[in-house]
């Protein structure tokens, strides 16, 4: 065996251009089905991920148009808060009050949603999801707090709020103008990223939602209920209960976190199958460009092969020995394409947030890097095995009398 | 013992056809040392071919030992040609990548003979044919002698019965001819039957017999 890989090597080493084109090949076919995977489960966790800590969550929103109010989606009541706390196996259920607000911050203006909740409420929804930046504060290092249910005319703010709207960064402490009042910032939001729009809202006391800013109207409820096990259940009795209250059909649209996953996740069934279609494309490309070097790499040795089944060499020693290059060629092309997968993969993900200001983490799995390299010698081997069957049955006289 | 009977290759060449062997009947008795000799195209390397069980005749019949070499499978015809015969070729034919001694230790290989063994016995047989300080070179870094010298060492790897040279010494120097023709002898004198094709008369006078061959047929 290991004269074999010597046989190998030797001629590997002779053949140092088109063994380099070859591995690059398979390089770059793996490569590239490593990278596109990685970030396609990046896609999957960044997106599923906030989704997955909060599966016990109901989200109810008034999703048909309101009779009436043509275009506008409509609002839940105060009677529809209490009418789901009464139901079964609700634990928690937290009314928000998001309007979009002029928010001006030292002569400049922008619409922002602000919205309104209990204070005690914050945890209940958010759980350990959205922290406070520890020592955010335009550099001042303080933490800041949460709002607490005495407090007037204060509020929490996103990490976007705070660092990208304004010229001047935000701090703690800071006053900003929300529809004409004066509001001061008791805490700044950790940055969330991915596709929820906490970085960009703006959270005050429901009591000075109502009172102050004069928004009576709750935008979405967020139930959490006691047993994951019951939330589809709950979920319905929830839109039923609260289509009652409105005489309405279809009003409300109340989404358990886990039918969210479960949707997100066959869409991204369907994203890693269009990724995979594309790798596969480049394997594709990878094998034939094996196919291709093997041939011409039997087409040049068949003096040699003549010669060694002249002296003895069965169809099968042949074939193994081609095999085995092809075996090691593939094998090499697998390592360096899970090495240029990952790099690649943090490639992209790295430009997806220079260039787009999207956070997909390149999520490399392991499993994904042995498949890499199994799926590059299955395909090597599989590409290989017709140009080393052709060496295998060449005539010894015929193939000794080439030159 | 070797015995060809009525043994005919026909080459098909798409309309034309080359009759390399016309009904050849030889016997080669075991420790035999014969040369065989004939103008250019009279079939001598075909007949060697045929002999050494690299090609298959298209009538009549190579007998190895009484075994009907037609008649075996390929996978047979390469044990044969492994374990029972020694092929020296004019051009060498050696494996450029490897060194004297992977050489020398291919048909090893291929046998299935651990390494340590292998290379032990390719050591001998180098130094055998006085190659024996030549173990790391590669073919390219030898003189043509030296390289002939080489191959005979490979044939010897197995240790066949036979040896068949197709014009051993066509491509080398009258003294390097000499020194392989010496170690054919000694090689001969170890009791292997040597069939030797040459165009040079000197060399076939070394030969116990020499056949002629003209036009495919063997004359007598
Ligand atoms: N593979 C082949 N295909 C077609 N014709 C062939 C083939 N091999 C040999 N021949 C023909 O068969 C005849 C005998 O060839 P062979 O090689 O046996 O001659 P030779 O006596 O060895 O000649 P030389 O002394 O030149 O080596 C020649 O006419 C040759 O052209
Ligand atoms: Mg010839």
């Amino acid at each position: 065996m290991k004269d074999a890989f010597l046989l190998v090597y030797r001629n590997m080493k002779e053949r140092k251009t088109r063994l380099a084109l070859t591995i690059l090949g398979i390089t770059v076919g793996i490569g590239a089905v490593i990278a596109l995977m990685s970030i396609g489960y990046g896609m999957q966790e960044s997106i599923t991920g906030q989704l997955v800590e909060m599966v016990d969550v109901i989200m109810v929103t008034p999703g048909a148009m309101e009779f009436g109010s043509f275009g506008e989606f409509g609002s839940f009541t105060d009677r529809d808060l209490e009418a789901v706390n009464r139901i079964g196996g609700v634990k928690d259920a937290v009314a928000m009050r998001g309007t979009m607000e002029d928010v001006e911050y030292r002569g400049e203006t922008f619409r922002v949603e602000v919205v309104g909740i209990e204070p005690r409420d914050i945890g209940a929804v958010f759980g350990e999801t959205v922290k406070l930046e520890e020592g955010g504060d335009a550099g001042r290092g303080t933490t800041g707090r949460e709002l607490r249910d005495n407090d007037h005319k204060t509020c929490e703010i996103g990490y976007s709020i705070a660092y990208d709207y304004f010229s001047d960064e935000l701090g703690v402490n800071d006053r900003l103008t929300i529809n004409g009042s004066k509001f001061r910032v008791v805490g700044i939001l950790e940055e969330q990223g991915g596709f929820t729009d906490i970085d960009s809202q703006i959270y005050v006391t429901a009591r000075d939602a109502v009172t102050i800013l004069d928004n009576d109207d709750i935008s979405v409820i967020f139930v959490r209920v006691r047993d994951i096990e019951d939330a589809e259940e709950i979920a319905a009795e929830i839109e039923e209960r609260i289509d009652d209250n409105h005489k309405l059909d279809d009003f409300t649209s109340a989404m358990t976190m886990g039918s969210a996953i479960e949707d997100l996740e066959s869409v991204f069934g369907i994203l890693q199958a269009v990724l995979i279609i594309i790798g596969s494309i480049s394997l594709i490309v990878a094998s034939l460009v094996i196919m291709n070097t093997m041939l011409m790499s039997v087409m040049e040795r068949t003096h040699e092969i003549g010669v060694m089944k002249a002296i003895g060499a069965k169809n099968r020693n042949i074939l193994s020995l081609f095999l085995l290059e092809v075996g090691v060629v593939s094998a090499i092309g697998g390592v360096f394409g899970c090495i240029f997968g990952v790099i690649g993969a943090h490639a992209i993900s790295f430009g997806m947030q220079t260039a787009l200001d999207v956070e997909i983490a390149a999520i490399v799995k392991p499993e994904v890097l042995l498949g890499g390299v199994a799926v590059a010698m299955i395909v090597g081997v599989l590409s290989g095995l017709y140009p080393a069957r052709k060496a295998s049955k060449m005539s010894p006289v015929e193939a000794v009398r080439y030159e | 013992m070797i015995r060809t009977e009525n043994l005919t290759k026909v080459y098909r060449m798409g309309e034309v056809e080359v009759q390399a062997l016309r009904d050849v009947n030889l016997e080669i008795q075991d420790g035999e040392f014969i040369a065989i000799a004939g103008p250019s195209g009279s079939g001598k390397s075909t007949l060697l071919n045929m002999i050494g069980c690299l090609d298959k005749p298209t009538s009549g019949a190579v007998f190895i030992d009484d075994i009907d070499t037609g008649k075996l499978s390929e996978n047979k015809l390469a044990e044969i040609r492994r374990e029972k015969i020694g092929f020296i070729f004019q051009q060498f034919n050696l494996i450029h990548t490897l060194n004297a001694l992977e050489n020398v230790a291919l048909p090893m290989f291929f046998a299935g003979v651990g390494r340590e063994t292998r290379l032990k016995r390719a050591e001998e047989l180098l130094a055998k044919v006085g190659l024996g300080d030549r173990v790391d070179h590669k073919p390219s870094e030898l003189s043509g002698g030296e390289q002939q010298r080489m191959a005979i060492a490979r044939a010897l790897s197995n240790d066949p019965e036979i040896i068949i040279g197709d014009e051993p010494t066509g491509n080398v120097d009258t003294e390097a001819g000499n020194a392989i023709m010496d170690l054919l002898e000694g090689l001969n004198r170890e009791g292997r039957t040597i069939i030797v094709v040459t165009h040079d008369a000197e060399i076939a006078a070394r030969a116990g017999r020499t056949k002629r061959m003209r036009d495919g047929k063997v004359l007598d």
